[in-house]
């Protein structure tokens, strides 16, 4: 009796102990996002800021810093927006395209060199691609294509291919040889059996892989900053940098939480209505029993 | 597709042959797009680019490996602080980043009331561009301005100068990282711990395991793939990971947190109008790779973990 009472209270002081952690958790990921969105919607001009910036209050309630930031900025927010899309776009077009090829020689051919083939890009998606900004920024200038669109492209759709073809390796691998076969009797080609049959299976694993090759370029600072002299080509990340930099004090803390609310609110929600989806995409190399 | 290997080359070949017509464009991008760019920084460090006086940016010279003795007589302190630090942000970072995703697995692993919400709220940091949040938090870890001393103040604490004292520069930095990462994770681990089968747990229960020895002999063990997997690509990427110390610290003060791939971006790139130090920015972007070659070379040699990869 008196040891079943026991383990209750043990049980009873877990339970307590695990909300504690979890909420404990929650609050130390959470207070900054809040901290942004609090500070976003308010009348800010302080001296200096204290803990009591954390309440809100109604008074101070303002949509000034969302009204600067779309529409007295310069460059415009559209033109911001404008050129990431055009960056972050087409080098996910492109980059998907080239993974998927990648994706289905590798795991559906049993060619000579294989072996070596995926050692090799294994290695590479190790590389830091930060390595690569002097060579191709000593490069792209005896090219000219420093400060164009081209110029930036190329080396985003690169950082693509590498991660996002191993990522539809590892799909396509878990897709039996069956249905390849099957198609393949049905009298399709190899090359119809992809296009056909294996390409829609993989939809999902696509769509992660030019979601993750979107998000790269459109967070970029580093490469964007050395290869866009000219402010009429700048994306959102340099624009988000530039209000940031341009710091006097907490006086545009305003203009820089409440643009960075409007660049990460499509990321965010993304991630969060197909989590489940990446998480699993992701971990598709790294969770085995 | 079927186990091919005993097959001879020919016999692949005349079978196979397609896929390097698939592979050819990526082929092509590694060739132009990741071997050469590399070969290329490699002759680099192998001049003067920048560093050799005046007009050494129109004209520069092959010195052989004068700029790698450099490195390892006169600039030695710098070379060996780069490595340090280097080594210190990734172990630091992905010992905090296991650790904390662990425990919280654990925790979030039992039969709890609010999981999904727990779930949702603490995926959220990884939901959002790490490049917007750093910059975020660089503002939050300002002296005068910063959130955190203002925090402090409101609690009577006296203000900090986090980025001026090398210790409280790196506490920055791990908090933001763990704030960065620790998301990842921890649903990392409760998908794996997810896969356990539950009747190991019965057995052991019925057998008068603990909670604790539960936790030791059977949920470890069965997460170690998982562990030494997550751990070494998260120490490989942040050994490279350049927006939180190029955002927060900007490697100060002084070099004290200042890491390879931070260092080469300066000196290629940082400060305006002066000359720009590209043969010394590409010393350091190669000592960077070896060493990330080198770990990454033993790793798959001594472990099993790309058994997955060659299937």
């Amino acid at each position: 009796m008196k040891t079943r009472r026991a383990r209750k209270w043990v049980r009873l002081g877990k339970r307590v102990v695990s909300h504690l952690v979890l909420i404990l958790a929650c609050a130390f990921a959470l207070f900054p996002i809040y901290f942004i969105v609090i500070t976003s919607f308010s009348t800010l001009p302080i001296a200096s800021i204290t803990a009591q910036v954390l309440i809100p209050k109604l008074s101070q309630f303002s949509t000034a810093s969302y009204h600067a930031i779309l529409f007295s900025q310069s460059p415009s927010f559209t033109s911001l927006l404008w050129n990431s899309t055009i960056f972050a776009g087409s080098s996910a077009a492109i980059g998907l395209l080239l993974a998927a090829f990648t994706g289905f020689a590798l795991s559906k051919f049993n060619f000579p060199g294989r072996r070596t083939f995926v050692y090799f890009i294994l290695l590479i998606s190790l590389f830091p691609s930060f390595v690569l900004i002097l060579p191709f920024y000593l490069e792209f200038a005896k090219l000219g294509l420093i400060d164009s669109y081209l110029g930036l492209i190329i080396p985003y759709s690169a950082g693509a291919v590498v991660f996002s073809g191993i990522l539809v390796k590892n799909y396509m691998d878990s897709i039996p040889d069956d249905i390849e076969e099957a198609a393949l009797v049905d009298g399709l080609g190899r090359t119809g059996a992809f296009f056909r049959v294996l390409l829609p299976l993989c939809y999902p694993i696509l769509g992660l892989a030019a979601f993750l090759a979107f998000v790269g370029p459109y967070s970029d600072y580093a490469l964007a900053h050395v290869f866009l002299t000219s402010s009429d080509k700048w994306t959102l990340a340099l624009g988000l940098y530039n209000v940031a930099s341009t710091d006097s004090g907490a006086s545009n803390y305003g203009l820089v939480t409440a643009f960075a609310i409007v660049m990460s609110l499509p990321i965010v929600a993304f991630y969060m209505a197909f989590q489940r989806y990446i998480i699993g995409g992701l971990t598709l190399g790294a969770v085995r029993g | 597709m079927a186990d091919l290997r005993d097959q001879t080359i020919g016999f692949r070949l005349r079978r196979e042959w397609p896929a390097y017509v698939y592979l050819l464009p990526t082929i092509l991008v590694l060739l132009f797009l990741n071997a050469y760019p590399v070969a290329y920084t490699i002759y680099i460090s192998l001049t003067d680019f920048g560093t050799g006086g005046k007009g050494s940016l129109l004209s520069y010279h092959y010195i052989g490996l004068t700029n790698y003795v450099y490195a390892l007589t006169t600039g030695w302190s710098t070379t060996l602080a780069l490595v340090e630090n280097s080594f210190f942000w990734a172990a630091g970072s992905v010992v905090l980043f296991l650790l904390i995703g662990l425990a919280l697995a654990t925790v979030l692993n039992q039969e709890i009331r609010g999981k999904t919400v727990y779930r949702t709220v603490i995926l959220l940091p990884w939901a959002m561009p790490a490049f917007i949040t750093i910059l975020v938090w660089s503002n939050m870890w300002g002296y005068e301005y910063g959130l955190i001393n203002g925090i402090l103040h409101s609690v009577g604490i006296a203000p900090v100068d986090w980025l001026q004292h090398t210790d409280t520069a790196w506490a920055a930095l791990f908090v933001t990282n763990v704030w960065l990462s620790f998301p990842f994770y921890t649903v990392v681990f409760v998908a794996t711990m997810q896969a356990i089968p539950k009747d190991l747990y019965e057995a052991a229960s019925i057998d008068g395991a603990s909670g604790f020895s539960q936790f030791f002999r059977i949920t470890l063990p069965f997460l170690r793939p998982t562990i030494i997997f997550v751990g070494l690509m998260g120490f490989l990427f942040t050994f490279n990971n350049f927006y939180p110390i190029y955002l927060i610290t900007s490697g100060g003060p002084g070099i004290s947190t200042q890491i390879f791939i931070t260092e080469s971006y300066n000196q290629a790139f940082g400060s305006l109008g002066a000359t720009p130090a590209f043969s010394t920015a590409a010393l350091y972007s190669v000592i960077d790779f070896v060493i990330i070659i080198a770990i990454t070379v033993v790793v798959i040699w001594r472990t099993d973990l790309t058994r997955n990869w060659l299937k």
